[in-house]
């Protein structure tokens, strides 16, 4: 009895080791030169600065990717890393691979697990051509030595192993393939939204585990980010993007667009929030890149907002 | 399901009613309806959807630079930020606004600022009505980046 119970309990943690072990990819990388105009165009795009640049940072600060940015939310504090290209504190260090495994599989070069704070779910979804751009745009910015300390997160989410499970379970649905249904425009779209935009990391509701409810794809969530009150009271709620008469379906492709541009919603209030820094994000890709985003927008399901 | 909507609404203003700060609250949002309705006059020629005049345009920029140097502290009472218990739902004024105070009497100072430029090239044409919209776009940002929650 005692034997069949040391085996069963042999073969469980063999299981979770062989579950949770964090895979990266070893496939040779393609051959690609190196286009830095479109490194920066997904530099922005994908919204690196407002979580890895200082908290107060403006124009050229932008760029120095120090990492620290505290990030509040119901698992314990999260801690941006500097990514900015110095060997030591930053990435400077890390191959082309390294750098895809990271935005892919959420891998770090040592074999250990990101956590979705680090929105990779959404990163898995660019193109290979692209990271490569932006990594190679990523090593031209400033070195920064500045050294961030690890999350302060609450059990069980300290155990760094668990989230393999969570990956078997949330990274292959939060996938976002071409449809070659739509127009370029909204394809183009799709892959800003879904992609390097990561729109659906906040805007789209999660469970309890933290995996984002595919069935609320951009209908609106609870923010996670805590503030000073430091508990639900002090976070907001992220609007619903969807079409419905609930998100934005009265606004017109045009409203979204000039929205992104100028952070005037079409009743001309300013967004607030976190939402300033993605809008002076958006406000520098090219103007087509917006107009994308609002047709994908438009062709995207309504889904009511959830009950309050 | 229009009855429940609407018994909805009417149980949320009648609880909003019952806060001590009702009045306040009230009067801070239609404040910023004052700006958001002036600051749709220039918008609107901005984005070409209504002709460009140059009298409409100043006195809606001047409307808008008048609003900001008006004393609104008295709307703003410690105790009346969305933290507060009742307050859910009906304010996402943040606590930060008191907690980092004076701060947001810098922020309101940049509004003015962007103000005056904009009400000062409001009535010289389209293109310097437009290149004047980004900072005050940047001044209403200024205050509703730190001190407002996301709301829908």
């Amino acid at each position: 009895m005692l034997v069949a119970g040391l085996v069963v309990a042999g073969v469980l943690a063999c299981a979770f080791f062989v579950l949770t072990m964090a895979r990266s990819s070893r496939e040779p990388l393609p051959e690609h030169s190196a286009n830095f105009a479109n490194g920066e165009l997904l530099f922005w795009a994908g919204g690196c600065a407002s979580c890895h640049a200082a908290a107060d940072a403006e124009d050229s600060d932008l760029l120095i990717l120090s990492g620290g940015r505290s990030l509040n939310t119901p698992f314990g504090v999260f801690r941006s890393p500097n990514i900015s290209p110095d060997p030591n504190f930053g990435i400077g260090g890390w191959s082309m691979l390294d750098f895809v495994n990271a935005m892919v599989k959420g891998v770090s070069p040592d074999k250990r697990h990101y956590y979705p704070a680090f929105p990779y779910p959404n990163y898995q979804n660019i193109e290979i051509d692209d990271l490569l751009d932006l990594k190679a745009y990523l090593n031209t910015l400033p070195p920064s030595s500045n050294e961030v300390a690890g999350h302060s997160l609450q059990f069980p989410y300290s155990l760094r192993r668990g989230i393999g499970l969570w990956k078997w379970r949330y990274l292959a649905r939060s996938r976002s393939d071409r449809t070659n249904e739509a127009s370029e425009q909204i394809e183009r779209g799709r892959y800003l939204v879904r992609g390097p935009g990561h729109c659906g990391a906040c805007h789209t509701a999660r469970d309890q585990f933290g995996g984002e409810i595919t069935e609320r794809l951009l209908a609106g969530a609870e923010s996670l980010e805590f503030g000073e009150g430091n508990d639900a009271s002090s976070a907001g709620r992220i609007p619903n993007i969807t079409p419905h008469a609930e998100g934005i379906g009265g606004w017109s492709e045009s409203d979204i667009a000039y929205a992104l541009e100028t952070g005037f919603d079409p009743d001309f209030d300013s967004f607030g929030g976190s939402m300033v820094e993605v809008q002076e994000n958006m406000a520098r890709l090219p103007a087509e890149d917006r107009a994308a985003i609002a047709a994908y927008l438009k062709s995207i399901p309504a889904i009511s907002s959830e009950a309050h | 399901m229009a009855t429940v909507a609407l018994g909805a609404t009417t149980y949320v203003s009648f609880a909003a009613d019952e806060l001590a700060f009702a009045n306040q609250i009230e009067a801070r949002q239609s404040f910023m309806h004052v700006y958001r309705f002036n600051l749709g006059l220039l918008g609107a020629m901005a984005k070409g959807d209504a002709p460009y005049s140059a009298e409409q345009a100043s006195a809606a920029a001047n409307n808008l630079l008048a609003a900001s140097k008006m004393s609104n502290g008295a709307m703003w009472p410690a105790g009346s930020d969305m933290g507060a218990e009742g307050y859910a739902g009906v304010t996402w004024a943040k606590p930060e606004i008191w907690s980092t105070y004076p701060k947001i009497g810098e922020k309101g100072a940049a509004l003015t600022e962007a103000l005056e430029a904009m009400a000062a090239g409001a009535g010289n044409g389209l293109d310097a009505l437009r290149s004047n919209m980004g900072g005050v776009a940047d001044g209403c940002k200024g205050c509703h980046e730190p001190f407002r929650a996301e709301n829908d």
